[in-house]
């Protein structure tokens, strides 16, 4: 009787023990949550990223950050300076009352009155006035000629028009007014804690495999890698390169690998006095060398990329050859794989007047994308084999992002990730002109300025037929890594992690970790 | 006593005020914060006006002035990052911190003070030559290291405890905490023991080395010959004779213990003010560092005050001194 009693109080254990974390939940541990539940206050990639489960944009993306169907079922150009958007019918908010073209307009024209610091006006800054046609269709009238408005309005999250001009975070993070259309609703956040999320049932998309959604924010690598190991979550993201070469070896643990839209690039400063002198024997030189188109070439020719990703990145990279990862709107074919050829490099740098190399400050990050320190390091090792002494800096990001804006480093390399998917975000941004007027140039910290680069993107800019457009910034693409304006190293891939085979997860660029595109792994 | 109370305040204000600017003068220093916070694609135009609206254009000595004033008013100032007021912000996160600390104190007290006793009491055995090499060990061997110890043992090979997060929040006694559940307690455990390992290292030094020392004093001999039992003399007379500066250097630890848990909550994810303060500077959020800051420092001599309180309590001759009662 009493091994009876024995046997079963084990087998009832073993059960509990082995019964799945409640099937219709997932828990998953990020290094990166929301800092409100205010779809408006900030462009943050992990807000976005934790907000989609609540709200949906009007356009929106998919894995490779390619424009599809979101609130909108179709955009196109009225004419130069219009934009006309269908919206989807049948969609309702969270709390029963039906989306309409009335909501699209109030949420663009809330986000200057709510955005924070890191602001959303990003993405409305070409929007000139928004009409309303009729309940599902919306026009907006552009400031020149935007061809680039679908694809800012990604991040357009849509919140009810009833939700009133004067609610703030504290509204949404209580809850009260964190009402959207989107494939889940919220339960409850804490600042760099867990939020809860539940299935809406009168999604208008697919339903969601998960009843019940729990987002952990895990900032620490090794915590979050112990919390998945220790069966407290389900998935995790961000996995360190050290844990991914064990993972590989561990059958109880399976791992997603993706690109991710980031890179990172050498930026060589090219104004006529560099910021930190560049040296020869002690002596600072005359002019700054970096002018030197040859310098740049020689600098580039001698960054082995293949031993950047297979050794120092652990595997976790891809070679890059240009600004933006292959496929995107803008990357062009015509630029070839970046060779390795220090001898040439080397012969280049004597042609340039500096056969002994030179001595030269390299600043980075070390805590804003996996590997960048290390990158950093060896870059700087890369360079003394063509003779040039490099005194690699690694900064935190704290630091050095100020410092990086008052344009303080001679050569410097940061991450950049091109989050629209299209040329112009990244061009406009780091490789135009610096000017004010027409708001390009802003992160260009390098002094570049090719004329002829700066007419072709402009044209790009303005022309509203994608072929067109597609074509002027191939050529931009061309242009600025012909004159290596920036020299891009290897493209940073991301890796996820779960137990084994319970998950289906399909990797996405763009490093977003989307509950519902997750699904219990198809039965075996 | 209202003296000694008066002087300790006009004390605080000055540190208070003195940690305020150091904080400032260091915060301007490494640059503006829009600067780390901006998003890339943000044009020139969308940059200048956030550093208007954030009054970052403005000379550092209005800036402070301005923060001066609405503390003056109560106000702490409001995050830059959550955009709720910073006391609300730091008060959410306190609790975590507070049970955290207050468990791994007590851990360490009720483990450190008997380990100490014995070690000194029978310093000659093996099990008080093994209680001192733990010591050692305990503030000898980095706290992360020992943390992520306690998890791979514990978390992930045994799978006994979590490892990490604060777990079920109940109600205990009005107050919503994770110590009224059984599951906040596994979850509390890993990392209280984990925070209390250096003091408890330091508590057991101390109170060994107090215990050596007495046993060779002569009140203790002459308690001896009159017949009393050792259990009377360690905790009524030797205890309370070397508890000054146990009291002393718990309370130093206790400060600093509450105000820098962030290396443990850090590698347990507890959700405490310490990783609050490190995510604040790792984004320049200004206002929250200020207003941390200058909570520890109030916090710094509210325990001192405290630690003073206690001694006129232990040492009649303190009582005294400060002026009767």
């Amino acid at each position: 009787m009493s091994k009876y009693l024995l046997k079963s109080a084990v087998a009832a254990i073993a059960l509990l023990c082995a019964a799945p974390i409640a099937a219709q939940e997932l828990i998953l541990g990020l290094r990166a949550g929301p800092d409100s539940i205010d779809p408006h206050w900030s462009t943050l990639g992990s807000q976005a990223e934790a907000l989609r489960h609540v709200f949906d944009t009007l356009v929106d993306v998919d894995e490779t950050l390619q424009l599809k169907p979101g609130l909108a079922v179709s955009w196109e150009p009225v004419d130069d300076t219009t934009w006309e958007f269908k919206l989807r019918e049948g969609v309702t908010f969270h709390d029963g009352s039906p989306f309409t073209a009335e909501d699209v307009k109030f949420s663009i024209e809330r986000i200057p009155a709510v955005t924070g610091p890191m602001s959303m006006t990003l993405y409305t800054k070409y929007v000139d006035s928004v009409e309303v046609v009729d309940d599902y269709t919306l026009r907006v009238t552009t400031k020149g000629i935007a061809p680039a408005l679908p694809n800012d309005f990604t991040r357009l999250f849509v919140v009810p028009s009833e939700t009133g001009m004067e609610a703030g975070n504290e509204e949404f993070n209580s809850g009260e007014k964190a009402i959207g259309t989107g494939p889940y609703t919220f339960v409850s956040w804490q600042p760099k804690g867990d939020m809860v999320l539940e299935r809406y049932a009168d999604y208008w998309g697919e339903a969601p495999a998960w009843e019940r959604v729990v987002r952990k924010e895990i900032p620490d690598d090794a915590a979050r890698v112990a919390a998945l190991r220790s069966g407290q979550v389900n998935m995790i993201n961000y996995v360190p390169a050290s844990d991914y070469l064990a993972m590989q070896n561990d059958g109880d643990i399976e791992t997603f690998v993706s690109d991710s839209i980031y890179i990172l690039n050498v930026q060589p400063s090219v104004k006529d006095e560099e910021p930190q002198p560049i040296t020869v024997d002690g002596e600072p030189v005359d002019g700054n060398p970096l002018q030197d188109k040859r310098v740049r070439e020689a600098l580039d020719l001698a960054i082995n990329r293949d031993v950047l990703v297979d050794v120092v990145l652990e595997g976790l990279g891809t070679p890059a050859n240009q600004l933006m990862p292959e496929g995107f709107f803008g990357y062009s074919d015509k630029i070839g794989e970046k060779p390795y050829d220090i001898e040439k490099a080397k012969a280049l740098m004597a042609e340039a007047g500096y056969p002994d190399g030179f001595e030269v400050d390299f600043t980075c990050t070390n805590n804003r994308v996996p590997g960048d320190a290390v990158v950093c390091e060896a870059l700087a090792q890369m360079w003394s084999r063509l003779g040039l002494t490099v005194n690699a800096q690694a900064l935190n990001g704290t630091v050095f992002f100020p410092a990086a804006a008052r344009e303080e480093y001679t050569m410097a390399m940061s991450a950049w990730g091109t989050l629209t998917g299209e040329a112009a975000y990244t061009y406009g941004a780091m490789v135009h002109s610096k000017d004010d007027e027409k708001g390009f140039g802003n992160f260009n910290r390098t002094g570049y300025s090719n004329p002829e680069f700066d007419e072709v993107f402009v044209r790009g800019t303005q022309t509203l037929d994608p072929e067109e457009r597609r074509k002027l910034y191939e050529q931009a693409s061309e242009i600025a890594m012909e004159d290596r304006a920036l020299i891009p190293t290897v493209i940073l891939q991301t890796v996820w992690a779960a137990d084994a085979d319970t998950l289906d997860f399909t990797p996405r660029v763009d490093q977003e970790t989307r509950a519902y595109a997750i699904t219990p792994a198809a039965a075996q | 006593m209202f003296g000694f109370l008066l002087q300790r305040l006009i004390q605080a204000a000055i540190v208070v005020f003195a940690m305020s600017v150091i904080v400032f003068l260091g915060v301007y220093a490494i640059g503006n914060p829009i600067d780390v916070l901006i998003d890339p694609g943000a044009t020139a135009e969308i940059r200048e006006n956030l550093i208007r609206q954030y009054g970052l254009d403005q000379p550092l000595w209005r800036q402070y002035l301005t923060f001066v004033g609405n503390v003056a008013h109560g106000d702490l100032g409001t995050s830059m990052v959550y955009n709720i007021p910073v006391t609300d912000l730091v008060f959410s996160r306190l609790p975590a911190t507070l049970e955290l600390v207050f468990v791994s104190v007590c851990i360490a007290t009720f483990v450190g003070i008997p380990a100490g006793l014995y070690a000194g009491y029978k310093p000659d055995t093996v099990g008080a030559k093994a209680i001192m090499a733990l010591s050692v060990l305990g503030f000898s061997v980095p706290t992360f290291w020992i943390g992520m110890l306690l998890i791979m043992g514990f978390a992930v090979q045994l799978g006994w405890l979590p490892s990490g997060g604060r777990g079920d929040v109940g109600t205990l006694l009005w107050i919503r905490t994770s110590l009224a559940t059984a599951d906040g307690w596994s979850h509390v455990i890993m990392p209280a023991i984990n925070l209390s390992l250096f003091n408890m290292g330091l508590l057991i030094r101390l109170t060994r080395a107090g215990m050596v020392e007495a046993m060779s004093t002569d009140y203790v001999k002459f308690a001896r010959a009159q017949g009393l039992p050792d259990r009377q003399i360690v905790f009524r007379h030797i205890l309370r004779n070397i508890s000054i500066p146990i009291v002393t250097v718990f309370g130093l630890e206790l400060g600093s213990t509450l105000a820098f848990a962030v290396v443990t909550e850090s590698v347990f994810n507890w959700p405490g003010v310490g990783k609050l303060i490190i995510d604040s500077i790792l984004q320049l959020d200004r206002p929250v560092m200020v207003s941390y800051l200058v909570l520890v420092v109030i916090l710094f001599v509210l325990i001192n005050l405290t630690v003073d309180l206690v001694y006129a309590r232990l040492d009649p001759r303190v009582r005294l001194r400060g002026g009767g009662e």
